[in-house]
């Protein structure tokens, strides 16, 4: 039986789609491991934009104490907006299918 | 092959890291080899052609945007100011070589009053500008912290006809601190911004601004200089001090709100970049004491900017609700 994706790795998803487009050398695919600054050329100005459009796309409000700090590679975002936006299941609630 | 110095008059905006070893020492052009500069470095609007830059400034983004538009109202509002009252300082002027050369800073603002209007327009799609408006009172950083000393001290030249120190004092403030310290910051940080995003008119224009400017603050440091060495050293020191900690009000500028990231690590970053180049501006103020025989003065300066800075993030954090994100530090 195929799973359902989850919340998180939809939300991954749609992370690597707002990075592959605003990615300074013009849209492209791009995958978790990938490197913002060495693999994909932000710099400071598209890192900020990229923050932007992070903001706007899962309506980021107020910065938890506990925000991690580090955002090298596109998995880290795809963890730190994870954090901010997926709920942990319900109690009780099955994970996968049986 | 060392500098010549009308070569130096460019570098000193030019070339930050290089500017204290170059200049210091040399002899700084007089207000004729200035004047010929003039002649020699004549620019047009119209060979510019704004209008090239319309199509990727449609294209940028949010931020880009916001950050640009805001830098070139601000730049807007400082020259159209200058423009309004520099000529006050022409009709006071203690030589003939001085009328002259002042007489073409007139030109060179109006230029560039003109220049941003007309970018503003016609590449950004503004229907007005803040000076248009008569907004630069509510919205312009340079309007509410630094224009009122400046115009008091325009007053003060007229009212005491032309007396020496009031219009040394105000060369300070209109050549050394608003034009050598504010506008030169600004106008380096919105050309490098605009190289990076393609705007190839106004990367163009701003070079084109940044030589006029540089000939402007050559002619403040020549003048400050001889007031310096003809017994105005300690009131010459009192307005750049003084003037340095609104200039480091105005940087920080507390009635806008800035960019402030939701994401760490953004916040983290973009606050490491303000702090950055915050310091640069302060260093290029404490560079120019050098340049006109102040080094004395050099630390109640540094002192004085710091105190400026510190009052205004105060003013951030009790207008905003929140502090200003250049205090925001990586963990």
């Amino acid at each position: 039986m195929t799973q359902a994706p989850t919340s998180h790795e939809a939300t991954a998803a749609r992370v690597r789609d707002v990075v592959a487009t605003l990615v300074p050398g013009g849209p492209r695919e791009v995958c978790s491991t990938d490197e913002l600054v060495s693999d994909l050329g932000f710099d400071s100005l598209a890192m900020l934009e990229l923050a932007l459009a992070l903001e706007v796309e899962f309506d980021l409000q107020a910065i938890p104490e506990d925000q991690a700090v580090s955002m090298i590679t596109v998995g880290d975002i795809e963890a730190l907006i994870a954090a901010l936006v997926v709920e942990p299941p319900a109690e009780g609630q099955a994970t996968s299918g049986s | 092959m060392p500098l010549t110095p009308d070569d130096q008059v460019v570098d000193i905006l030019e070339n930050d890291e290089t500017y204290g070893r170059r200049i210091r020492g040399s002899r700084l052009p007089e207000p004729r080899a200035l004047y010929n500069r003039w002649e020699k470095q004549n620019w047009a609007i119209a060979d510019v052609d704004v209008v090239r830059d319309r199509g990727q400034w449609m294209n940028l983004r949010t931020f880009a945007r916001k950050e640009l538009l805001a830098a070139l109202d601000e730049l807007e509002v400082g020259e159209v100011f200058v423009s309004r009252t520099l000529s006050t300082l022409v009709c006071h002027v203690p030589s003939d070589a001085d009328r002259l050369f002042l007489s073409t800073q007139v030109a060179d603002e109006a230029r560039h009053a003109q220049f941003f209007q007309d970018y503003l327009h016609l590449a950004a799609g503004m229907e007005t500008t803040t000076s248009e408006r008569g907004a630069q009172d509510e919205e312009s950083a340079y309007a509410q912290l630094f224009e009122p000393r400046l115009r008091a001290s325009i007053e003060s030249v007229a009212e005491r006809g032309g007396d020496r120190q009031a219009w040394h004092a105000a060369v300070v403030e209109y050549h050394l601190v608003t034009e050598g310290v504010l506008a030169a910051a600004a106008l380096h940080l919105t050309r490098q911004l605009a190289h990076r995003l393609g705007l190839v008119a106004l990367d163009e224009g701003l070079t084109n601004v940044i030589r006029d400017e540089s000939r402007h603050l050559t002619y403040g440091l020549v003048a400050t200089r001889a007031a310096v060495e003809g017994g105005l050293r300690e009131e010459m020191a009192q307005v750049y001090i003084d003037s340095t900690r609104a200039a480091g009000q105005v940087v920080v500028n507390p009635y806008t709100r800035a960019m402030t990231p939701a994401l760490k690590p953004a916040l983290a970053q973009r606050g490491a970049l303000i702090r950055a180049q915050w310091q640069q501006t302060k260093e290029r103020a404490l560079r120019q004491l050098r340049l006109i025989g102040l080094h004395d003065f050099v630390d109640a300066t540094s002192e004085q900017w710091d105190r400026g800075c510190r009052e205004a993030l105060a003013k951030y954090e009790e207008v905003w609700g929140a502090p200003h994100p250049s205090t925001a530090k990586a963990a």
